[in-house]
């Protein structure tokens, strides 16, 4: 570049000196396994978080799988007894 | 004149032993810290050096000293594993939104914008040339042939991102009042 572009704004270019980085002591080999891993391990949203949070929600999951389990019990019942 | 990673790159394609490891000291902190300061997010930084130099080692020949530097050479390879990298993640959130990792809180709540914050909040395509100009002492034609676009784009993109920086630090508001 012919001219300097920040030659003019020396408080910016204080501004972008004040962005430093630690690099961090890593292999130059990546390890597929250990990605996996942090793959699996890493924190995720909960699907269910906004059912949780009302109380209606939260009835519906309680009563949901009791729900369920009654009616499988009952074809169950109907079916072999 | 050849910078000393040329060189020793040169003596990793004639199967010197250790050369390979004298680039990656030479080379590894400029690449992690562009990958850093526009991902801001340490281990997929940690994951493109590494892809980086992979790759490298796997095409080692497809190095040539006389078309430029090794550095931009790295640089253009670094830049499309990440683009790749950022668009299949996003693609999979797309898809499975509930399965996307959390991202982590790391904005300062302070009443101006940090330098990190205003970078980050900058558009891609404006990120990365300022980076590259700016923390990585590189040229407008070097720019160009690590992003694939012509120089006068680069400098068209400098300079929006060096005013909209500007407007998000308040810095033209300091720089007229200290007049």
């Amino acid at each position: 570049m012919n001219q300097d572009p920040f030659e003019k704004d020396p408080l910016l270019k204080q501004k972008l000196d004040e962005y430093h980085v630690e690099v961090p002591d890593f292999p130059d080999k990546p390890s597929p396994w250990e990605r996996f891993i942090r793959l699996l391990g890493s924190p995720a949203k909960d699907p269910l978080e906004n059912m949780v949070t009302t109380t209606n929600g939260f009835l519906l999951l309680k009563v949901i799988p009791l729900t369920a389990t009654i009616i499988i019990g009952l074809i169950q019942a109907l079916l072999f007894l | 004149m050849m910078e000393r990673e040329d060189e020793w790159m040169l003596a990793f394609q004639k199967g010197e032993e250790g050369a390979l490891d004298r680039v990656y000291l030479l080379m590894k902190p400029s690449i992690y810290t562009f990958i850093y300061r526009y991902t801001r997010d340490e281990q997929l930084s940690i994951d493109i050096v590494q892809d980086t130099f992979e790759k490298l080692q796997n095409y080692k020949q497809d190095f040539d000293p006389q078309k430029g530097k090794l550095k931009s050479y790295l640089f253009q390879m670094a830049y499309r594993i990440m683009i790749t990298k950022l668009n299949r993640r996003k693609k999979w959130r797309s898809l499975l939104p509930f399965l996307a990792p959390l991202e982590k809180e790391d904005y300062h709540h302070e009443d101006r914008m940090t330098i990190r914050d205003a970078i980050t909040k900058l558009p891609d395509k404006h990120r990365a040339v300022i980076l590259l100009f700016y923390y990585h002492d590189m040229s407008q034609e070097e720019i160009g042939e690590i992003l694939n676009i012509p120089s006068g784009t680069v400098k068209s993109r400098l300079h929006h991102a060096i005013k909209r920086l500007k407007e998000e630090l308040g810095v033209d508001y300091y720089e007229s009042r200290s007049l």
